[in-house]
């Protein structure tokens, strides 16, 4: 993995992450996982983290109330490799170094009101194996770059943040469509125009939800209680598979073949072979995302849904690409319908319980009257659950968009989400 | 006899010295490597059971090379043999050659360490799984023990021991040995199709005297506490703010109020406020790293600077800021020590690489102390007419601007100075720097959280939002 950070100019960290190791999970008695890693990569070192997994799974085992009677699985032998258009070996360290720098740069023409720059580079270039007893053997080799830019704009004691990230899997190839300059120069301008917005107002509104938001709602506060470990825990979907949950406009699914998404990997770390998962159709919940554990539980077939982040951790049931299949409304369709309400843009991450309680941080608003876009307004949060937010969705945007993504359940992650905007009531919680 | 983890520490050292004295004989100003070899044991809890038993060996060193004086590179490896540790040497000093130049970089001088008490305990690096399991075990009963309405959901017992060491070539070589156990608890609630937000707790300890007895009858309280909620109308007054709340989103901003790299960018909002007031009289924090036992408390920070105890706001005038070996010699003052390959928060990069020796350090508070006040908890709220207590809330500060706008999670009416009942939804609102300013009232308890040892703050006109 390459890092580059530039700050203000100056490349602040430019790094170089050299990783590998092994993690060892086994079941035993049909009752218990144990799992245990290492970093020193000789025989012995492995056969004692084996040793070790064993008697972690041993030592449950007994405590253990319910069998996992695991669906066999097909003898999986697979070698992917994603083919980069501009593989990250074909370039130095100094045209690393320009991405962010151009990013910095493209900031910084946004005006001398535009105090705080930061750009940073990822190219993350992973080797991932995968052995089992039941004869698998897999091979996964990817690339995946990002680029992330923070902004902050300051005029007398007024700060306004602003950022964006870029990322796909794949090479350099990223900057074709969007170049490292525009994007920090867009960035740092919606920061310096946030510095004479107001406070959007606080309470229940109509909002239109742009899909830069709307990937962090999605994922959030209705991916993680779609995921069947968090479901199974008391999560707000609970067991109502085959009934109406969200709006009949809403189709959501999970798939790890989009090639482009971060969340792209054929394979999933137990093996199974990733598709796309229909997990609500028209507001019915059809499915959750699995691991062959909660499968076993749930006697359905595994979706491809293990993942673990690295070597060190075990797999869990985790996101790859999820999406909300797109509708029929343009955006000025979406805002015409709209008296009064607000058009909500960008995301500064949040938080969401398993019930689907969100509170997720927008970066800036525009204020809609009698159907047209008015004044713009700075950023705060949104809040309320997420399901009965979802109820409330009375259209969907045409056009998808893949956005990147990250995720912190327990072990991080980055992921994918192809999202349209969507419209529907929101509790937003402003100064103004 | 040596324990595989210290084998391992022992190799690496080796490795690393060598490199260190390979690399001083270039053209360089600067080398440092910042090592660790970790034992990590773990039980995972998920619906009422154990989940998973894990267990991590890792170890690994990461250099820093400065050339031209200010030309900075990085490299790490986890990869525990002689020729990976040198190459990684080498990639930091070859990116050092195509870097740009840190303006004022340095790094800390070779001087006296104190060693800090309490940060070992030879029980957790040979606490068992069978151990771990029991502790895990018994923390669930009691939880679930304490009302037969609670549910646990997820949970957490992890004993990590573990070496950390710095070299540098201006002298600094220095290593700890320590240990951490955590237990966290989460649960939620069920009555009669009712169904509570979920509350946790958490128990950090620098020894093996973990009380998952106590842990789950506090997860207990708090779930029971949270049935038959009702929506609290908006409200604009006084309110008492937890220690999880303020050891969250309190102290996120008063963090980024008080790294030095904000400072040196003009984005705190208390740039050019030193020895002006900032917040109430009755509000000191300190940053205290040689706190006896305190989980982050350590006896030298992450780039080798001897650990300090720093006044940040005494009786409301701010005094200090937090500084690293480069920002404090950006700004010509002392270096509080703050060097952190640990820090909190949700910085992506920060997540994707990793902690520890993968990354170079940041500016992070130790342990963030907020000065006990003379008034119990209860005390506080009997004061109170009619206000809110807000245990625990969703969402977080904007950087900067110290706006917070967040959802009630675990919050409930006061009126008549008692506790009357919890509240349904809503979210609180306001500028933090304002809030900090009309603290009325510190609590005389505190409790340990990662990187803070917080009080119950009571601060007067808060705004609350109705759903």
């Amino acid at each position: 993995m390459t890092t580059c950070t530039v700050k203000n100019g100056v490349i602040e960290e430019f790094s170089n992450v050299s990783l590998s190791g092994v993690g060892v999970r086994v079941l035993v008695n049909s009752k218990s996982w144990g799992f245990s890693s290492t970093n020193v990569l000789d025989s012995e070192s492995a056969k004692q983290t084996l040793l070790d997994a064993v008697k972690l799974a041993k030592a449950a085992s007994k405590l253990k109330k319910q069998k996992i009677k695991l669906e066999p699985v097909k003898r999986a032998t697979a070698d992917v490799i994603l083919h980069a258009k501009k593989p990250l070996h074909d370039f130095s360290a100094e045209d690393i170094a320009k991405i962010p720098l151009e990013a910095y740069k493209g900031a910084k023409e946004a005006g001398p009101r535009v105090v705080d720059v930061k750009a940073t580079y990822i190219g993350i270039e992973d080797d991932k194996y995968f052995l089992s007893t039941e004869g698998a053997h897999i091979h996964q080799n990817t690339t995946r770059v990002l680029l992330l830019v923070d902004a902050i704009a300051k005029s007398n004691d007024i700060l306004c943040p602003a950022s964006e990230n870029l990322g796909h899997s794949g090479g350099l190839e990223l900057f074709d469509k969007t170049s490292p300059y525009s994007m920090g120069k867009a960035v740092a301008e919606k920061a310096v125009s946030l510095l004479n917005a107001k406070a959007p107002p606080s309470g229940k509104f109509r909002v239109i939800v742009h899909p830069t938001l709307c990937a962090t709602l999605l994922h959030e506060a209705i991916g993680h209680p779609l995921e069947a470990d968090l479901a199974m825990s008391g999560g707000g979907f609970g067991d109502q598979i085959g009934e109406l949950v969200s709006s009949k406009l809403v189709t959501i699914y999970d798939n790890g073949n989009v090639k482009s998404g971060l969340g792209y990997l054929p394979y999933d770390d137990e093996g199974i072979e990733c598709k796309r998962t229909v997990l609500i159709e028209n507001g019915i919940l059809r499915s959750f995302m699995h691991d062959r554990t909660s499968a076993a539980v749930a006697d359905v077939s595994p979706t491809g849904n293990a993942h673990a982040w690295d070597y060190s951790v075990e797999p869990l049931i985790r996101q790859t690409n999820i999406g909300i299949e797109a509708g029929d409304y343009s955006l000025e369709e979406m805002v015409e319908d709209v008296k009064e309400g607000l058009f909500l843009e960008g995301t500064f991450g949040g938080q969401a319980d398993v019930n689907a309680d969100f509170t997720f941080g927008f970066q800036s608003a525009k204020w809609i009257k009698n159907g047209e876009l008015t004044k713009e307004l700075r950023g705060a949060n949104v809040a309320g659950n997420a399901i009965e937010v979802f109820k409330t969705i009375d259209a969907v945007g045409k056009e998808a968009i893949l956005r990147p993504g990250a995720c912190g359940k327990f072990q991080f992650a980055i992921q994918g989400r192809v999202v349209p905007a969507i419209r529907c009531e929101i509790m937003v919680g402003g100064m103004g | 006899m040596a324990t595989r983890l210290d084998e391992n520490w022992n190799r690496l050292s080796d490795y690393v010295h060598k490199v260190i004295r390979k690399l001083e004989r270039k053209n360089i100003t600067h080398a440092e490597a910042f090592l660790t070899s970790t034992q990590t044991t773990e039980v995972t809890i998920r619906n009422s059971e154990i989940l998973t038993q894990n267990k991590a060996n890792d170890s690994g060193v990461g250099f820093r090379v400065a050339v031209d004086g200010d030309k900075v590179g990085f490299a790490c490896t986890n990869t525990l043999n002689e020729k990976a540790v040198f190459e990684a040497g080498e990639k930091a000093f070859a990116i050092a050659k195509v870097s740009s130049r840190v303006p004022n970089f340095t790094l800390p001088q070779a001087s006296q360490i104190e060693k800090v008490e309490g940060l070992f305990d030879s029980r957790v690096a040979e606490t068992t799984v069978e151990e771990t399991v029991e502790v895990a075990n018994r923390a669930i009963d009691a939880a679930e023990g304490f009302d037969k309405r609670v549910i646990v959901k997820d949970g957490r017992v992890i004993y990590i021991s573990g070496w950390r060491g710095i070299i540098n070539t201006l002298g600094v070589d220095y290593e700890e040995k320590e240990t951490k156990a955590m237990l966290y608890l989460g649960c939620g609630g069920k009555q009669n199709g009712e169904v509570t937000s979920s509350c946790y707790d958490l128990m950090l300890k620098r020894t093996a005297n973990l009380e998952p007895e106590t842990v789950g009858e506090n997860v207990g309280k708090m779930v029971v506490g949270l049935f038959k909620p009702k929506t609290l109308p908006s409200f604009q007054g006084t309110v008492v703010f937890g220690p999880e709340a303020v050891s969250y989103q309190l102290c996120d901003v008063l963090i980024d109020a008080l790294k030095g790299e904000n400072i040196i960018a003009r984005r705190s909002a208390w740039t050019e406020k030193i020895e002006q007031r900032v917040a109430s009289e009755n509000l000191t924090i300190t940053d205290s790293a040689t706190l006896k036992e305190g989980f982050a408390s350590r006896s030298f920070d992450d780039e080798g600077c001897p650990s300090q105890n720093t006044v940040l706001i005494r009786k409301g005038k701010l005094e200090n800021f937090l500084h690293h070996a480069t920002s404090a010699n950006t700004v010509k003052t002392a270096n509080t020590s703050n060097a952190s390959r640990f820090p909190g928060g949700l910085d992506m990069v920060r997540m994707i690489v990793g902690n520890g020796y993968r990354a170079k350090p940041e500016i992070y508070p130790s342990n963030l102390v907020i000065k006990l006040g003379n008034k119990s908890r209860e005390e506080l709220l009997s004061e109170i007419d009619r206000g809110v207590l807000i245990e625990s809330m969703a969402g977080f500060a904007q950087e900067g601007s110290g706006v917070i706008s967040a959802q009630l999670s675990r919050a409930f009416l006061i009126q008549g100075g008692e506790i009357q009942y919890p509240i349904k939804g809503g979210m609180v609102s306001g500028v933090a720097f304002d809030w900090f300013k009309q603290v009325s009232g510190v609590s005389n308890d505190s409790k340990q959280f990662l990187n803070s040892l917080v009080s119950s703050l009571r601060v007067e006109e808060v705004k609350v939002v109705s759903d």
